[in-house]
């Protein structure tokens, strides 16, 4: 394990204040919109209360955004080349997996926090403070997968192709996922559908507080699945992506 | 000119034992139509100083992209330390500055290189590579750097590793002449303990200040392989063009200096390591030549001339 790589890359996104003003604001403020847009039937028809609801949605919709955006920007260090340099270092494909995770959680946490804090502050959601931890700590190691997918999509996508190729899939996670939307909202076939979401399950998670819902375990285990799924594709990936044939 | 200038595997110098440091045989590599390298052998032993020389496209790049790991071939063996590639990499015994090489717009040299330093077990003191490489006043800027500032910023993260066998590919390729004195000063200076040291380059002065032994590569192959001298013979030598009745190819490569000839009729192209002991003698024992040309010879001539020289190799 390499500690020097992994500083590196942490100071690199503690540095890229573009993703802190995105990370802060964006899930926040979409949060506050929602939270005071939709009432009455929708907001009735979630089972707890909905800005509850909404917390724990938006919270996990924050983690998976980020950790999409730290991840896709291998794109960019591919195009420029600088994949191909660490590729001729001895720096192990696993020190390199647990560097490009490390900067994704660093920016992740307080963007869920962000989120929880608000709904806390402006809109009354009370919980103890164990429902608190459960919800940002648990939406916070549940987002791993994602910021591999995000690493993974900066590996197959060209420098031009990876803001929409990034941004197709905040939404289809973020929507059909449940995750940016309350998915009570929509048709029933787009309910089922959310189920094989990864984002769903994330969901469940940041919502499990409230719900006091017992699919945490289930969930734990779907997000761990993607987990060695991604992490397996991003590592042969980075193995062959220097080697042109 | 002597039998060593040939497209041959050069006997090992007997400098220092074990594995040489690169060996590479029957190596081809096609990109579509391309050969880009096309049959090369060539042995490096542990402690030589190499230039690779080559006009652009030569195949340089590629075999040293394969060398590191970087291209798969599509035939042939490469080993680096009796190791592949790849493991070569991981034991960190390379370094190596790749051409236009990336480097970080968010972090400063300092940065970088502990991040370069952090990779190797037994790294250079980057204190140390700092002074060599001239950076030491610009370690903690984030700007972005010159061009040849962040040239000197690759050797650096190539040299904070401390490698046994440094690679650098076409290293001094758009640096202004100062700046290509001050990179070859540092590498001297870095390579004094007897690294190995191979770079490409399409400079020939680089090659004569610099290498002890000098790769031409020409089309995929290895067209001469050599000490900086007999290389130089013929590369510094002029071409002399004449039109001389009665004389025959034989005759003319007896006179002195004269390296190489060709034939097409009564007309002769020489290329001359002393075209004026060659021009003398000529006048001397051919009266009647006539139509005498001396010119400076180019690097490009100075191949073609080596492909066909004695002991030298045509492919």
């Amino acid at each position: 394990m390499n500690t020097g790589f992994l500083v590196l890359e942490v100071k690199r996104v503690g540095r890229a204040r573009q993703f802190w003003i995105g990370a802060l604001f964006f899930p926040t403020v979409l949060y506050l919109m929602q939270a005071n847009l939709f009432r009455g039937d929708i907001a009735d028809r979630v089972g707890v209360d909905f800005s509850e609801y909404l917390l724990g949605s938006l919270a996990a919709w924050a983690a998976l955004f980020v950790a999409l955006n730290i991840g896709s920007r291998v794109a960019l260090e591919r195009a420029t080349g600088w994949q191909r340099q660490l590729r001729i270092t001895p720096l192990s494909p696993t020190s390199y997996l647990i560097a490009k995770l490390t900067a994704s959680l660093v920016v992740a946490l307080p963007a869920i926090t962000a989120v929880a804090v608000t709904g806390g502050l402006l809109e009354g959601v009370r919980l103890p403070i164990v429902g608190w931890l459960q919800l940002i700590l648990g939406i916070w190691v549940g987002s791993l997968p994602f910021a591999l997918l995000g690493v993974f999509i900066g590996q197959i996508a060209s420098a031009d192709s990876v803001q929409a190729l990034t941004s197709i899939s905040h939404m289809l996670l973020g929507v059909l996922g449940g995750a940016m939307f309350p998915v009570v909202a929509f048709p029933e076939w787009m309910q089922r559908v959310s189920a094989i979401i990864p984002s769903h399950w994330l969901a469940v998670i940041g919502r499990s507080p409230f719900e006091g819902d017992s699919s945490v375990g289930l969930s734990a285990l779907v997000l761990a699945g993607w987990t060695v799924v991604l992490g397996t594709a991003v590592t042969l990936r980075y193995l062959h992506d220097s080697a042109q044939d | 000119m002597n039998n060593a200038v040939g497209a041959t595997v050069a006997e090992p110098t007997g400098r220092a034992a074990g594995p040489p440091a690169i060996k590479v045989s029957g190596l081809y590599k096609s990109f579509g139509d391309v050969r880009a390298v096309d049959g090369i052998d060539l042995q490096i032993a542990s402690g030589e100083v190499v230039a690779v020389l080559g006009p652009n496209g030569a195949g340089k790049s590629t075999l040293i992209d394969m060398v590191l790991g970087l291209t798969r071939p599509d035939r042939g063996e490469i080993s680096v330390f009796g190791n592949t590639p790849r493991e070569a990499i991981t034991r960190g015994v390379i370094g190596a500055t790749l051409q236009e090489g990336a480097l970080l717009d968010d972090v400063s040299a300092r940065e970088l290189l502990t991040m370069a330093a952090s990779l190797h077990a037994r790294p250079q003191p980057i204190e140390e590579v700092l002074r060599i490489t001239g950076l030491t006043g610009l370690a903690d800027r984030r700007t972005r750097l010159s061009g040849g500032q962040r040239q000197r910023l690759r050797l650096a993260m190539t040299l904070v590793s401390n490698p046994r066998l440094l690679l650098l590919d076409e290293p001094t390729v758009a640096m202004d002449v100062e700046a290509r004195q001050l990179f070859w000063a540092s590498m001297r200076e870095f390579t004094d303990g007897g690294r190995t040291v191979v770079f490409a380059s399409h400079y020939l002065d680089e090659a004569e200040d610099y290498a002890d032994r000098v790769v031409l590569i020409r089309s995929g192959s290895v067209i001469a392989d050599g000490t900086v001298p007999e290389i130089r013979s013929v590369v510094a030598g002029r071409s002399l063009s004449a039109t001389v009745p009665g004389a025959n190819a034989e005759h003319l490569r007896e006179l002195p200096g004269v390296v190489t000839v060709e034939a097409r009729g009564d007309h002769f192209d020489l290329v001359c390591a002393d075209s004026d002991a060659a021009a003398r003698e000529l006048f001397a024992r051919f009266p009647r030549a006539h139509d005498v040309e001396i010119a400076a010879i180019s690097l490009e001539k100075a191949f073609l001339a080596l492909t066909s020289a004695e002991g030298g190799e045509t492919r």
